[in-house]
C-alpha cells in the first residue's frame, strides 16, 4: 500500500533502513507488519483527524494532556487537528531557548511547533516521521506559519536521519510504545543526543501486565 | 529500560488519564493504561 506514496530512490533507502533496523531479538510481533499498521492508522489521523479514533485527537487531546490553552490557541487548526499524543513532553521541563531539538514521530507537527516556539529563532527543530501523509501535512503547516527553523524528515525511530550528538533535546509523544524494539529506539536517541542532552517524552505505561499472547496481536498495538 | 540504555537522572511525571472518554477507554482500563511524561539525560 505504500508503493503509491513512497517515491523514487527514497523508497529503496527507507526499506533497506527498515530491514537493517529489524535485525533484532524477539520483538513479539513482525516489525514490518506493525509499521504497516501504524502507518495505516496515522495516515487516517492525518487525512481524517475527526473520524472517531480510539484515542483523542486535536484540541480536545491537547487540553486533556495539559498543554497551555494560550499555546494551543496560537496554532492554526491544521497544526493541531491531527495531534494524537498521550501526554505532554513539556510538562516536566520547558526546552531552553536556542536548543537543537529532534521530535521522534513528529506526526502532523504539533509538538514540533510547540518546541519551535520555546527554542525561538536561534534554535532548531527537526521532526522525524515515517508516514508520508503526516510529513506532507507538517511541512505545509511549517510553510504556512513561516517557520524557517523547523524541518521535517522521513525516517524511523530506530534509524533517525540526524547526525551523532547533534541534539540538545529529543522529544517524543506516544511513539516509543509503537516501536517494535524499544531498546533500539532509545539507543538511537542516545546516539543523536549530545553528552548531557535531555530526552523528554510522553508515552503510555500499563499498570497491569499484558499477557504475552495479547502482545503478539498487532491489532492491540494500534487499536 | 531507560537505565538499561544508559540514561541517567530519570524522572517520571504524574499519570494522565489519556483515554478517558475516548472509544479506547475500556481497553485502556483493562490494562490500567495511563500517559506519563519522562525525563532522562545522556551522561
Amino acid at each position: 500500500m505504500r508503493e503509491g506514496v513512497m517515491q523514487g530512490d527514497g523508497h529503496g533507502r527507507e526499506r533497506a533502513a527498515e530491514r537493517e533496523a529489524d535485525r533484532q531479538p524477539d520483538l513479539m510481533v513482525d516489525a514490518d507488519e506493525l509499521r504497516e499498521q501504524v502507518r495505516d492508522k496515522y495516515r487516517e489521523v492525518a487525512l481524517s483527524p475527526h473520524a472517531g479514533h480510539h484515542f483523542h485527537t486535536g484540541r480536545r487531546a491537547a487540553d486533556l494532556m495539559g498543554y497551555p490553552k494560550t499555546v494551543v490557541d496560537a496554532l492554526p487548526d491544521r497544526a493541531v487537528e491531527s495531534f494524537a499524543g498521550v501526554g505532554n513532553p513539556f510538562s516536566l521541563r520547558p526546552i531552553p531557548a536556542g536548543s537543537r531539538v529532534v521530535d521522534v514521530g513528529s506526526g502532523a507537527g504539533f509538538d514540533s511547533f510547540v518546541a519551535a516556539d520555546q527554542v525561538g529563532p536561534q534554535g532548531r527543530v527537526v521532526g522525524v516521521d515515517m508516514t508520508p501523509e503526516m510529513l506532507t501535512k507538517s511541512r505545509a503547516t511549517a510553510a504556512q506559519l513561516g517557520l524557517t527553523h523547523v524541518e521535517f524528515r522521513e525516517g524511523l525511530a530506530e534509524r533517525l536521519p540526524v547526525e551523532d550528538g547533534w541534539a540538545d533535546v529529543v522529544i517524543s509523544n506516544g511513539v516509543i510504545n509503537l516501536c517494535p524494539d524499544k531498546k533500539a529506539a532509545f539507543t538511537e536517541i542516545q546516539r543523536v543526543l549530545r553528552p548531557g542532552g535531555v530526552l523528554q517524552f510522553a508515552d503510555i505505561a500499563n499498570g497491569r501486565p499484558v499477557p504475552v499472547e495479547a502482545m503478539r496481536q498487532i491489532d492491540l498495538w494500534t487499536g | 529500560m531507560l537505565e538499561d540504555c544508559g540514561f541517567v537522572d530519570i524522572a517520571i511525571g504524574p499519570p494522565v488519564d489519556t483515554f478517558a472518554g475516548a472509544p479506547g477507554e475500556d481497553k485502556a482500563r483493562s490494562y490500567a493504561v495511563f500517559g506519563h511524561a519522562f525525563l532522562a539525560t545522556r551522561p
